[in-house]
């Protein structure tokens, strides 16, 4: 081995090499540490997240306690990976590169092992433990509680004292690419964490959203990638024994990136209410963002070259080098997803579970392990089992690859259904094996990462006074450092350098503010003067018991699935309705707008269920929505549907409030009237200007009360075309209607325990197609029964030609007698006719303000048995009474005999 | 927005692309850590054991 010493450039700039002292000691307890605890809760996240996809195909899957539930289990796992593999992972690798890239040690070990504990037992198990048991907060990335928040603030400032002040000693021109971003991304995270954990819970709803995006991004932008970016440039050169292709080009991709990442962090609300010139802002970083990466990966792949030998027989190297490549490709997508014309297409959608997946365990967990392989050789006494290692990296690189490309397939299947006016639940079904494929391809991963543990544990033990793994390693590989050349004394002589890095430090925070001041601060004013400008005066804050279902909204994760946001484009409008204003979430603190959607967006769900289809569907989905895949949430309820809790109660009054404020203030007159907020004319985009200037008057999504161009829907009268209309709307019904009705349609489906009316009872009754349209097409107002006229119309028709064929004809009954009928209509008028109208008609004087309305005898005719049991017993849920004990026996008789003889459907086609 | 982004990125980059031209000192001022990085590895490398 050469006397280095001897070689040294720092020998003849400072005399001798003596003057780099003794080496710094390492504290590989420290690192042993952090490596077991980031491993330790890697496969805990892990599981974690195999759970909730878990979720996506049995939904009732351990769903019977608040503890196991979808959204809290959703917290920990991204909570987990983020804080405890991640984070103890970084730490890990500092610990060990900080002393070599700083030439002196850490600050402290007391204080190492107080961030320690402070970590994994101030921040991470007592997160998990809050998360689970419904202390939480619903803001993306940031679900810990803030009191665990404030002990994450407490460890970057650790941080900074254990790993930056030992940098600050050092010359400038010893600090590697490494060190700045190690530097960088400590402080970065402890400036932008309070801003995107704190600031949301003072800010409300669109203005606190701005800070929210900003604070997604940087999660990833200053967080995950300068540490995963510092790694990737100490393992490479470390391994293949050559120094990096150019330092200056990764000095340009650092100061790149720390400018633009934070800049990001709106293109998360493209076509949102925040203001254009932020989003628009986002989308330039973005693209830049996406160049700078091309610039880093091509420095850290030609530092590859000529060690493709290397980089295959090196499995830490090889992590790092897929980390690297997965960096390139997730960065660009990322820069694409960002651009207008794909944005609207795939945002919400699977596609971006697949790039967060990719950019997580991709980029970051593929460098980081890649990182602790690389210095687990380097602790004195261990080394890992290669073999494992190896089979390590095969199973999370297939595991992986599977996942990405079945969830990017998914969220283009979404985007296109949603582009669609297919129901919602369709877009659902459509993905269903997606999700079976994504929850198996978590299967592999989670190997992977178990067999990194037990490679870590199982390779050969070596006594600490044996040859160095480095060394190990180098002479096995006949691999060997590469000639250093001698330094430019003229330049390091140079005295303004020394003040480079305060310049570089002062531009950094200056690049921070920046972003916080251009993305945050100033749409946050924008937003804040228009909101001054057009909320209605009258619009009321939330009840108690809505800001206490709001909480266990949030609690819940019901943000994760459900936006709140309807998007200036045309396609959400036309499904959901108006879009989202500024001024509609100015009590919302924090905002719950959502970054994705499982579920249908919840802005306008005021009016649009009624009370007992929302705890049905609470209390378990799949009684009112057969293929829905949200969780049940029993623990709100005592036992049923029937007996909703206190809590559930709550939830329902604030899902109840959601687009009340919207609805109540006339404010689509007063848009569509004054064409508001000209100061931001982008925001009218050219391709969506239908979204803004004439939203449709009944969105997808809403009932929209009775419409009267419900068209009359006639099933064929060719009796094989009916045939084949009966066997479809057959399968049609049982995938949306049988829920309530029942297999069989007699009103006795699964939900039906707990609807009010119940769900009627189709065998009963003679409707009329004309009747049968008009319910498919507008719902029935004050019952669980929605409107589907998202339905092609030839669904609809094969639904109504289904219905008719529940209907058994009844055996011919005797003709009534004329006194009969003249008695029943006798009684009728004097009883039934200010409801039904004197000619059963359902037009009555008191028709107008009963819901649902009552029975139009004209258009349905229920058979005798129905009849009279409905004369007996009146209809719960609605406005009839029984008659028992008010009327005779002959005269119930003569009733029944008179509302019956009223059926006379106009001329209908259908061979029945 | 958008001007004022590509206007500060374009001024950094050019001002690196400057001085990288103009002062041929300061390429190997900047590119001096990657060589003090594997300095470092090869001291610890050669670490006396035991």
């Amino acid at each position: 081995m050469t006397n280095f010493a001897e070689h040294s450039p720092y020998r003849t700039e400072r005399g001798n090499a003596q003057t780099l002292g003794a080496l710094p000691s390492i504290e590989y307890s420290l690192i042993r540490a952090h490596v077991f605890a980031s491993l330790v809760t890697l496969v805990i996240s892990a599981l974690f997240g195999i759970l909730v996809a878990t979720k996506f195909t049995f939904p009732e899957f351990l769903g019977g306690h608040g503890w196991l539930t979808w959204g809290r289990l959703r917290y920990n796992h991204t909570q987990g990976i983020f804080f405890g593999w991640l984070g103890n992972a970084f730490l890990a690798f500092f610990y060990y590169a900080v002393p070599r890239l700083a030439n002196r040690p850490v600050l402290s070990r007391k204080l190492g092992w107080f961030l320690f504990w402070i970590w994994n037992f101030a921040v991470v198990l007592p997160g998990w433990v809050l998360v689970a048991a419904g202390f939480s907060q619903p803001l993306e990335w940031a679900e810990f509680p803030l009191v665990v928040d404030a002990f994450v603030v407490l460890a970057f400032i650790l941080m900074v004292f254990e790993f930056v002040l030992p940098f600050l000693k050092a010359r400038l021109s010893d600090l590697y690419v490494s060190a700045w971003y190690t530097i960088g991304g400590i402080i970065f995270t402890m400036l932008a964490y309070p801003v995107g954990n704190f600031v949301p819970e003072l800010v409300p709803g669109a203005q606190g959203a701005a800070f929210s995006g900003l604070w997604i991004h940087d999660a990833v932008g200053l967080f995950v990638t300068p540490f995963a970016l510092a790694i990737a440039y100490y393992v490479i050169p470390a391994t293949t024994r050559r120094p990096i292709y150019s330092h200056f080009l990764s000095m340009v991709g650092f100061w790149v990136l720390f400018f633009t990442y934070p800049l990001n962090g709106t293109h998360h609300y493209v076509y949102s209410a925040i203001p254009m010139a932020a989003q628009k802002g986002a989308i330039v970083a973005s693209a830049y963002l996406g160049m700078d990466v091309i610039l880093v990966v091509t420095n850290l792949l030609l530092s590859l070259r000529g060690s493709s030998g290397t980089a295959s027989k090196d499995v830490p190297l090889r992590f790092v080098w897929f980390g690297v490549v997965s960096y390139l490709v997730v960065s660009l997508q990322g820069s694409g997803q960002a651009f207008m014309p794909v944005n609207r297409f795939i945002h919400f959608t699977d596609w971006v579970i697949g790039h967060s997946h990719l950019a997580m365990i991709g980029f970051g967990s593929f460098v980081a392990l890649g990182g602790i392989a690389h210095l687990w050789q380097h602790i004195p006494g261990t080394r890992y089992n290669e073999r494992m290692m190896n089979w390590s990296f095969w199973f999370l690189a297939v595991g992986l690859t599977l996942m990405v490309t079945d969830l990017t397939i998914a969220g283009l299947v979404e985007a296109q259904v949603w582009e669609s006016s297919a129901p919602w639940i369709d877009s659902v079904r459509a993905v269903g094996s997606y999700w079976l494929v994504r929850t198996l391809s978590g299967l592999p991963i989670l190997t992977g990462f178990v067999l990194f543990w037990i490679s870590l544990v199982t390779g050969p033990r070596l006594s600490e006074a044996t040859t160095s793994a480095t060394s190990r390693v180098a002479q096995e590989n006949n691999v060997a450092f590469e000639e250093i050349p001698e330094v430019s004394r003229e330049i390091l002589s140079t005295g303004w350098l020394s003040y480079a890095h305060v310049v570089a430090f002062g531009a950094g925070v200056g690049f921070f503010a920046l972003s916080f001041l251009v993305l945050a601060i100033l749409p946050g004013k924008e937003l804040a003067d228009e909101i001054k400008r057009v909320a209605p005066v009258t619009m009321s804050t939330l009840t108690a018991s809505e800001q206490r279902g709001r909480v266990i909204y949030g609690r819940e994760g019901c943000a994760y699935c459900h936006t709140q946001q309807i998007r200036f484009l045309a396609a959400d409008v036309r499904r959901f309705g108006a879009p989202t204003e500024a001024w509609e979430t100015k009590y919302d603190y924090p905002q719950l707008w959502g970054t994705r959607r499982i579920g249908p967006d919840l802005s306008r769900e005021f009016d649009l269920h009624p009370r007992d289809w929302q705890l049905t569907h609470l209390y378990n989905p799949r009684l009112v929505v057969r293929d829905s895949v949200m969780p049940p949430y029993p623990w709100l309820f005592s036992g049923n549907a029937n007996q909703p809790t206190q809590e559930a109660l709550d939830l329902l009054a604030y899902l109840q409030s959601l687009g009340r404020a919207r609805q109540l203030s006339g404010f689509e007159q007063q848009v569509l009237v004054s064409n508001v907020r000209p100061a931001t004319p982008d925001m009218a985009m050219p391709r969506e200007a239908s979204a803004r200037a004439t939203p449709p008057t009944v969105p997808i999504a809403m009932t929209g009360g009775y419409s009267g161009s419900a068209p009359v829907l006639h099933p064929s009268s060719n009796p094989g075309d009916l045939q084949e209309e009966v066997s479809r709307g057959g399968t049609l019904f049982a995938a949306n209607c049988a829920s309530c009705h029942g297999a069989a349609g007699r009103g006795d489906g699964k939900a039906s325990s707990s609807l009010l009316p119940k769900p009627a009872n189709l065998t009963a009754a003679r409707f009329s197609d004309e009747r049968l349209s008009s319910v498919l097409w507008n719902g029935v107002a004050g019952s669980a029964m929605p409107p589907w006229r998202q339905l092609p119309a030839e669904d609809l028709r094969a639904l109504v030609a289904y219905i008719d064929s529940l209907h058994v004809p009844e055996a011919a009954p005797a003709a009534p007698e004329p006194a009969t009928l003249l008695l029943g209509k006798a009684f009728f008028i004097a009883n039934c006719s200010s409801c039904h109208g004197v000619e059963g008609a359902g037009n009555g004087p008191a028709a107008a303000a009963l819901a649902p309305s009552p029975t139009n005898f004209h258009l349905k005719k229920p058979t005798e048995q129905r009849a009279w049991e409905v004369l007996e017993n009146g209809v719960p849920g609605t406005a009839m009474p029984p008659w028992q004990n008010q009327l005779s026996g002959d005269q119930l008789h003569a009733l029944v005999e008179f509302v019956r003889s009223l059926y006379a459907p106009p001329q209908e086609n259908s061979g029945q | 927005m958008i001007n004022l982004i590509v206007i500060v990125i374009s001024a950094i980059m050019f001002a690196l692309l400057l001085v990288w031209w103009r002062w041929p000192a300061f390429r190997s001022w900047i590119e001096a850590p990657k060589y003090f990085m594997l300095h470092q590895e090869r001291r610890f490398d050669d670490k006396p054991k035991g």
